[in-house]
């Protein structure tokens, strides 16, 4: 009955933060259509240069992937890096730059809480304008591909679940890299470079399984993969059960290590806080 | 007589740049780390590209008859262009995202010198650097493995086709900014442009027709990399990569010109 109140209040506190944020993303829905057009283009880039290699190397697969896997591995982490992404650690750093940080600090909310409330109906408009158009054309274009159906789906259940841990993963640690603001001031140039690690780091631009071996157990161990690596092996199925319980595992206990920094780093960020302009 | 004035203002134009510029590097100056950060940030983003190519050419000799080195040097070819036009042309990026939205396109129009002039040269974008770093480090490793068909005239012939590829660049740039002249935000519309330009890294002979003849007579990114970069590897079509290109980038550009006129003279302040 407790619970029940607590989480009522909850809900009523930060559901106003997601509503802003579906309403935002609506204002602003032309853009990320169009930045996520420009991915697709790539994706097709990428397509026509896979296809090229399949039919030079005469061989029907390249490191246990066929042309239809890998197509549908590139339109997969599209969309998947698409909906995991967060832009925490660049509105946190403005916010700091440009002062705001105080107007929500003087506020009886959870700082962290009011970011990733705020980010998540982002995400719902997102799901709603480009997930589910490019998840139904994967599914469509395997149909045609295979000649049958072949959704999954136990693996596209376990997949969302895994979606889900990847952008939690990716919102706390964006944030603890935001946090970084507290001390540097200015952070365009350090979100710039992380961005182009993470994407080699996430396997989106090589898969890891092309990887050499070292490499690819080191990258499978680092949280990164989970950024889209990993759930989109999921939703292809390549995972047996087993690994597929181990990576879910270790997927939530990056939430957990990155949700808690992210609270230690605002705490003791909090003792320091200068605010400058405002 | 006219000639006379053509020169002198290409002498004020190359002025107002170096103004213009080192004033611009005095503002990077003030965030230091964050300017080298954000150059090497460009430069790791190729390297991870280049890290793709020696992927896929671990598993294949060729990609329809290119081999590794030869690809290397296309996809060298085609930071030149890119990185040039980013380094002097990136503020129309800001015009078309927010400048007219916010009317600070005014102050462009209050100043007595041409305002698509003082637009690219207000922006000296040194990130492009890592580009063009980039770009240089290619050819020098690709030409080493290469038996070029040197001749003398190939070093006009790559000036010239790299000039006239970056005109590419920015004429589509400029078409997709002036949009914003009508509907003040074009940003996302040249997003979408721009990122075509990965088509242009590649032989086209490995895309569908369709697609080939989108990229070579539509949304001309073919130009600015795979054939002048062909013909200097393989001095195959002379006519078509060099005159093709040229011919391309003349076009685009009276073609941007006409419409940034165009939405020049219909434009309406935005601000309060």
């Amino acid at each position: 009955m407790n619970l029940l109140k607590k989480t009522r209040k909850f809900l009523k506190t930060y559901l106003p933060f997601t509503r802003a944020g579906i309403q935002m993303a609506t204002a602003y829905r032309s853009n990320f259509i169009a930045w996520f057009a420009g991915e697709l283009m790539y994706c097709f880039v990428m397509y026509y240069v896979w296809r090229a290699v399949f039919n030079s190397s005469g061989s029907g697969t390249f490191s246990g992937f066929t042309l239809i896997d890998m197509t549908v591995f590139l339109f997969a982490t599209a969309i998947t890096n698409n909906i995991t992404g967060s832009d925490g650690s660049y509105d946190v750093g403005e916010e700091i730059k440009d002062g705001n940080i105080a107007m929500r600090l003087i506020k009886p909310v959870s700082f962290n809480s009011t970011f990733l409330f705020t980010e998540l109906g982002w995400k719902i408009l997102s799901a709603s304008l480009l997930f589910v158009p490019i998840m139904t054309g994967i599914e469509v274009y395997k149909y045609f591909a295979c000649g049958k159906i072949m959704f999954n789906a136990a693996a596209f259940a376990l997949y969302l679940l895994s979606l889900l841990l990847s952008y939690l993963f990716s919102f706390y640690m964006n944030l603890c890299f935001g946090f970084m603001a507290f001390f540097l001031k200015n952070l365009w140039g350090f979100n710039m470079l992380k961005t182009s690690i993470l994407k080699f780091l996430s396997g989106a631009v090589i898969p890891l399984a092309f990887m050499p071996a070292a490499l690819q157990k080191t990258l499978e161990w680092l949280p990164f993969a989970s950024l889209s690596y990993t759930p989109v092996m999921i939703y292809m199925n390549k995972y047996t059960g087993a690994e597929t319980v181990l990576r879910l595992g270790m997927q939530t206990v990056w939430v957990i290590f990155f949700y808690l920094l992210s609270r230690i780093i605002l705490s003791a960020a909090m003792r320091h806080v200068t605010v400058q302009g405002g | 007589m006219k000639l006379k004035e053509i020169l002198k203002e290409t002498r004020r134009a190359f002025r107002l740049f170096r103004i213009f510029a080192a004033q611009h590097l005095k503002k990077l100056m003030e965030y230091k780390i964050d300017f080298v950060t954000g150059a090497f940030a460009f430069l790791i983003e190729q390297v991870v590209n280049l890290a793709f190519l020696a992927v896929i050419f671990g598993g294949v000799e060729s990609l329809k008859g290119w081999d590794y080195y030869e690809i290397l040097f296309i996809y060298g070819f085609s930071l030149f262009p890119k990185g040039l036009d980013h380094l002097f042309c990136d503020n129309l990026w800001n015009v078309s995202y927010w400048m007219m939205r916010k009317g600070e396109f005014d102050k462009y129009l209050t100043r007595p010198i041409n305002p698509l002039l003082t637009v690219t040269v207000e922006v000296f974008q040194v990130d492009a650097l890592g580009e063009l770093i980039v770009g240089v480090a290619l050819m020098i490793y690709s030409l080493r493995h290469i038996d070029l068909p040197f001749v003398w005239y190939d070093i006009p012939v790559a000036l010239v086709t790299i000039l006239f590829g970056m005109l590419i660049y920015t004429s589509i740039k400029i078409i997709f900014t002036s949009i914003a002249f009508w509907t003040k935000r074009s940003g996302h519309l040249l997003e979408m442009a721009y990122s075509m330009n990965s088509f242009s890294k590649y032989p086209t002979g490995i895309y569908s027709r369709t697609v080939r003849n989108f990229v070579t007579y539509v949304v001309p990114y073919a130009f600015t990399a795979y054939f002048p970069a062909s013909y200097l590897l393989r001095h195959t079509n002379p006519f078509f990569s060099i005159f093709g290109t040229v011919i391309a980038g003349c076009v685009l550009m009276t073609i941007s010109l006409l419409i940034w006129h165009k939405g020049l003279s219909v434009y309406e302040s935005a601000g309060s």
